[in-house]
């Protein structure tokens, strides 16, 4: 196991990146990323409400603030959304920006899951960071698991 | 000129899009989309298929990324090197910027007055810009049927503005193609003018296309393609271009210019369509409404007077019926013009 992390996030945390390190002691076939979030989905639509309401009115035109915060349900659900990108001691492996809550992922030097890049594992220092794009739940917990793998396929 | 037919703003499974590069390129050319710019979330992994889709479906793909941030969604456009999009904050987003443009890469705002966070974190731009010559382009259609929707009235406003104020800066669309869903709303296109006639190797034709976007050589529509010159005492000029200022020994019976606006109904043939109607043509600029007219739906060329004076730029426009509302349905970039920028 390279990386275990289990964390808890509130909306305070929303738009920022954590960046999780891990050493990589000697070059290897594949990384494994596990990573998972929960909940995904905000189901109070009361909390929901002002959220979307506050959006409304400090994004949209002021014409058209009235007409969009009288149906706001149409923006219904709101979601977290957390994404993971990922650098090798030599540069940047790419990103995964996607709203699944539940991803596993790999790299590996002639493939790699898509939105990131195959190519050579070096050993050195490498960087798995998740980017919060949004928490809108009150809590929200994710877990983040790293595994080498000697057998690329 | 060639005008290419592009469309600058499409997503696969390499980030948040539900199709394959070889499915959106197939999408594409059945389209009559000639080119297209990959610009997946946060990723360049998309582009390694690159030569073998463009074989595949003759469309060229250049490659690009559309940096998803807490503040702002920023399209980059003819770089595969990988610029850090994570260190972007509201006040420093010139950095990142500098470091595209470093590259050779170009940047556009990506639909900025679409609704922010939480709803859709980053979609309205909250950069701060504090020289609005760092801007490429700005993405002034987003979406199907884009020149009805608010969000995008605010972006055209927000290009016009900057044109007023001597700033010279291209507008595109972009559909934010995620999937191949079938749509009845128009679709739009953004043509780009190639200086010569489209290079044979596709690498090219991406290189001249990101150039042609870098000069402003480009005209956007959701039925037939609308380009212009103008016609100086001198010379004539293209979109992109920049007039001179007449000289000090200029005719005096100079009567100001001549714009060339040419319309093509029979471009993409079968690919859209619009109501049997009169068109109305206008030439706009920094001082309004220039010159209009009624057209019909042919391939022509109209020449209509462009009164000198203060002039800073002026674009042509094609307004009619559409779904049934009275919707811009092309426009140009802008021509500009030193006279009217004093002695700067």
């Amino acid at each position: 196991m390279l990386l275990y992390i289990t964390g808890q996030v509130t909306p305070d945390d929303s738009r920022q990146h954590f960046a999780h390190r891990f050493n990589l002691d000697h070059p290897t076939a594949k990384i494994w990323i596990r990573f998972n979030y929960s909940p995904k989905v905000l189901e109070d639509n009361e909390r929901a409400k002002p959220l979307i309401m506050a959006g409304i009115d400090l994004y949209s035109a002021p014409e058209q603030k009235q007409l969009l915060q009288g149906g706001w349900e149409r923006y219904l659900p709101l979601t977290n959304l957390i994404t993971v990108s990922v650098d090798d001691p030599e540069g940047n492996r790419g990103a995964c920006h996607r709203h699944d809550p539940e991803q596993l992922l790999f790299l590996a030097e002639r493939d790699s899951s898509p939105g990131l890049t195959k190519g050579r594992m070096v050993a050195g220092i490498w960087s798995v960071t998740l980017s919060l794009h949004s928490i809108v739940t009150e809590q929200c917990s994710y877990h983040l698991t790293v595994w080498a793998s000697e057998e690329e396929t | 000129m060639y005008w290419l037919a592009c469309e600058l703003h499409t997503h696969t499974y390499h980030s948040d899009g539900r199709q394959t590069l070889s499915e959106l390129a197939e999408g594409s050319a059945k389209l009559g989309f000639e080119c297209i710019a990959l610009t997946d979330h946060n990723t360049l992994s998309g582009i390694e298929d690159r030569e073998k889709v463009e074989r595949e479906w003759g469309v060229t793909i250049i490659p690009g990324m559309e940096w998803t941030t807490f503040h702002g969604h920023m399209l980059t456009l003819g770089l595969q090197e990988f610029v850090d999009w994570r260190t972007s904050e509201p006040h420093n987003i010139y950095k990142g910027i500098s470091e595209v443009h470093q590259k050779a890469g170009l940047v556009g705002m990506a639909h900025p007055y679409r609704i922010g966070s939480p709803i859709c974190t980053g979609c309205y731009w909250e950069y701060e810009i504090q020289n609005w010559d760092d801007i490429d382009y700005i993405e002034v259609w987003s979406g199907t049927f884009p020149s009805i929707k608010t969000d995008n009235l605010r972006a055209f406003s927000l290009w016009t503005d900057r044109l007023n104020e001597g700033c010279r800066i291209a507008a595109t669309s972009g559909r934010d193609w995620h999937a191949q869903v079938a749509t009845e709303e128009p679709v739009s296109v953004t043509y780009l003018g190639l200086r010569a006639d489209k290079p044979n190797e596709m690498k090219q034709i991406a290189q001249d296309a990101v150039h042609a976007l870098r000069h402003g050589s480009a005209v956007v529509t959701i039925g037939p393609l609308v380009t212009m010159e103008v016609e100086s005492a001198s010379s004539r000029f293209g979109i992109g271009d920049s007039v001179p200022a007449p000289g000090s020994d200029h005719n005096e019976r100079f009567g100001g210019y001549w714009g060339h606006v040419k319309t093509v109904f029979s471009n993409r043939q079968g690919l859209w369509e619009l109501p049997e109607q009169k068109f109305a043509l206008k030439i706009i600029g920094n001082a309004g409404m220039v010159a209009e007219r009624s057209v019909g739906a042919e391939d022509e060329v109209y020449r209509m007077n462009i009164p000198e004076g203060g002039l800073l730029w002026v674009r042509a426009e094609l307004w009619g019926t559409v779904h049934g509302a009275r919707a811009l349905i092309a426009f140009t970039n802008a021509i500009y013009f030193n006279e009217g920028r004093g002695n700067e």
